[in-house]
């Protein structure tokens, strides 16, 4: 590790037990309530995790109380990363970040807000890496001044560039190719509270989900934003051949018509006879969207109202049952695997009556029973076809209509190479390597150095 | 002597009172701490433990107490968590280097000057957009961003911002010092002084500007509190990591003990200003020791 001491099994026990502490502030603790032993520990009746034990010098074994096929996604969190004996068996927020990774924190080498300088680890487990001797990130920066610093090469990979600069380096020669697309690991969509009418009827749902025209939302923001037909980002589960929800104006109206709520554009007589009240707040993307969301759903017969609140206002009310008819949700994945949505999001278990991530109030049987199933099945074929049933049910049934996913566009200098997004872990570097004196020759001498 | 202590005891009363409303203001506002400290996808059970950990599931009079007794104890607290010396840095030298060369410009507009009061009036982010554009991008003269690590640096990435706020009251101060001095200058003393073949120099900094310096002083002490706690825009353009941009992150993430240590060291700085310009005042104008 990178005190110097070898990293051994008692670290790993060491390190879960000083994470799960009740003590510890950690905001995914109860990702572990099936560890065996977790809830005495967590409580404080136990003085160390039962279900964590050492079998060996280098093994290490978690018990569960019950089967579940998430928790080696769980157990990579970075909730439970190895740490140095130096920090201890309970959590100090002064202590050095020191663990078993490619790259270490030099002490002051972190600005809160502004920079983050790590080094190379020249312990590193994996032989002969990292190639970068050290990274130094730099937060917060507004877009003109990175993209100068980035165009005059003061800076080797830009991140989260504006639409702006999106359209100038990929229509550019000199940039063109060395941009990089990170993975789709959101959702975004319209929540409908299926305990309020007129959302508690399904075929109004299912009208909204046919009526937002998706191409036309993804406009507000093209480098960032993709069509989203289903509940699960695309990196998880990308299948051409399911429909899922389409932007489909006739099939609106139809369903408005077998909800009983028929809507005849021409005369725009008809539709849902009471105003929506719909939940926003302003500083955000959905701001944006949720304009065009208004425009869409007025040519079904349904009208919004939009009610401003701060984010936190936001969030409070509509997580609050029965508080709000409708609103944007969104969700990034925890770990990539379908229970990280279907489990907070759509699931009865999830349903609370204040601080519920379940904000259409969503419930179905045979949905629970998908999901409960997925995390008991370990044949990774069975319980993706679970998962993929699960979805056409959140498709059909719309608590949501699904709009877009939003991911970020990065840009690489051209002596950067290896530099490739993760879904999980976005900015690992340690593969990454840099030939600025490659790149000058070749300049140069033209392309016959290749 | 006592005129200051007065000053200083009424301060005190002052910045007690100010951090008391904000506590109350800070548990009235609608929304979860514990949700935003944990983090919004932070699963129910998770956000309780750290309720409890904060101490936001205790009455608020006992919040309210735990929450002076670190204060002045000044132990461990969120402030010393969340914000580091870049913070209290930025915090002071951006007001300095702003309203130093206020009154410097106004000292020397003693006549009208169209083109510094329709800058001063624009956005200060199409300001220090079109300063960096222009001086750090086009000429180069000047960093981007940031505040360095060095003495140096931090006087280089210091003109930027400073130039940005300064341009931006410069109008305000350029009038103030303006309408002042046009009618002191036209005071019997002034004719005296000038009758006595003083230098117009002489005239104007010992005669005219001393006697200007009333209104002056106030402003710029009023400015200095506010420029403490208000540069949001140019801290967040020039990535200075102030206390503005860190005020209006707190209040946007509903974090209410770093909104709460905003509103002490910016009630506190203002406090400070104020004494310091009640002590001036005294200084400046004798009439003002006996009132």
């Amino acid at each position: 590790m990178q005190d110097g001491a070898e990293l051994t099994a008692d670290d790993v026990k060491r390190s879960a037990e000083r994470a799960l502490h009740p003590t510890t502030p950690n905001p995914n603790a109860s990702y572990f309530e099936n560890l065996a032993g977790y809830e005495a520990y967590a409580a404080g009746r136990a003085d160390h995790l039962t279900g964590v034990v050492v079998e060996g010098r280098y093994v290490v074994a978690f018990h569960l109380t019950k089967p579940d096929s998430t928790f080696p996604y769980l157990v990579a969190l970075h909730t439970l990363r190895p740490t140095c004996k130096t920090a201890g068996d309970r959590y100090s927020d002064t202590w050095l970040p020191c663990g078993a990774g490619p790259f270490k924190l030099a002490p002051n080498d972190w600005q809160r807000g502004t920079s983050l300088r790590l080094v190379r680890y020249d312990g590193y487990f994996r032989p002969g890496l990292p190639y970068l001797d050290a990274v130094e990130w730099t937060f917060n920066m507004q877009a003109l001044a990175q993209r100068v610093r980035f165009e005059r090469g003061e800076l080797d990979l830009a991140r989260d560039l504006t639409d702006a600069d999106w359209a100038r380096f990929t229509t550019d020669a000199r940039w063109r190719g060395l941009g990089v697309v990170e993975a789709d690991t959101s959702i975004y969509g319209e929540s409908m509270n299926t305990r309020i009418p007129p959302f508690d009827n399904v075929e109004v749902r299912r009208a909204v989900a046919a009526a937002i025209d998706r191409e036309h939302q993804v406009l507000v923001q093209p480098s960032r934003m993709s069509v989203l037909t289903q509940a699960l980002p695309r990196a998880l589960l990308d299948d051409p051949s399911f429909a899922g929800q389409r932007y489909d104006y006739p099939a609106a109206l139809e369903h408005m018509k077998k909800a009983g709520y028929p809507y005849d554009p021409e005369t725009h007589e008809g539709g849902w006879p009471h105003p929506i009240e719909y939940l926003v707040y302003d500083q955000s993307l959905t701001f944006l969207t949720a304009q065009l969301v208004q425009q869409d759903l007025a040519k079904i017969g349904l009208v919004i109202h939009f009610k401003m609140v701060s984010y936190a206002a936001f969030l409070t009310l509509q997580e609050r049952m029965g508080a709000s008819a409708m609103s944007n949700g969104n969700w990034v994945l925890d770990y990539p695997d379908a229970s990280s949505i279907f489990d907070p999001l759509f699931t009865t278990r999830a349903i609370t009556p204040d601080g519920s991530f379940n904000t259409a109030f969503y419930s179905n049987t045979r949905f629970d029973e998908l999901a409960a199933r997925a995390h008991l099945e370990t044949d990774a074929t069975v319980r993706h076809a679970l998962y993929r049933e699960a979805n056409a049910i959140l498709c059909d049934e719309a608590p949501w209509a699904f709009t877009f996913g939003h991911h970020t566009f990065d840009m690489r200098q051209p002596y950067v190479h290896d530099f490739a997004s993760h879904p999980v872990w976005p900015l690992d570097v340690s593969h990454v390597w840099v030939d600025r004196a490659g790149v000058a020759l070749e300049h140069v001498l033209g392309g016959g150095l290749r | 002597v006592r005129f200051l202590l007065r000053r200083l005891g009424w301060s005190l009363f002052v910045v007690w009172a100010v951090v008391s409303i904000a506590f109350v203001v800070s548990n009235l506002l609608p929304g979860d701490p514990a949700r935003m400290v944990a983090g919004v996808q932070a699963r129910p059970a998770d956000v309780e433990r750290i309720r409890q950990q904060l101490g936001l599931g205790d009455p608020a009079l006992v919040q309210y107490a735990h929450f002076w007794r670190r204060l002045v104890h000044l132990g461990p607290s969120v402030i010393d968590a969340k914000t580091d010396p870049a913070h209290a840095n930025c915090a002071v030298v951006l007001p300095l280097g702003a309203t130093a060369w206020h009154v410097d410009l106004g000292r020397s507009a003693q006549k009208r000057q169209p083109v510094v009061d329709l800058v001063a009036t624009r956005l200060p982010r199409t300001l220090a957009l079109a300063l960096q554009y222009v001086f750090a991008r086009g000429l180069g003269w000047l960093p981007l961003d940031g505040f360095g690590t060095t003495l140096g640096e931090h006087a280089r990435c210091l003109v930027l911002p400073a130039l940005t706020l300064g341009v931006y009251g410069a109008a305000y101060y350029t009038r103030l010092v303006r309408d002042e001095m046009v009618v002191l200058l036209q005071q019997d003393w002034v004719r005296t002084a000038r009758a006595k073949g003083l230098s117009p120099t002489r005239v104007v900094l010992r005669h005219g500007l001393r006697n200007a310096l009333l209104p002056i002083v106030t402003a710029v002490g009023l400015d200095f509190g506010a420029l403490m706690g208000g540069a949001v825009v140019t801290e967040t353009v020039f990535r200075w990591p102030g206390l503005g941009e860190l005020s209006v992150k707190a209040l946007l993430d509903r974090d209410g003990p770093v909104i709460l240590a905003c509103v002490v060291v910016t009630s506190m700085a203002i406090v400070a200003a104020n004494v310091i310009v009640d002590a001036l005042y005294a200084r400046l104008d004798p009439r003002v020791r006996s009132v």
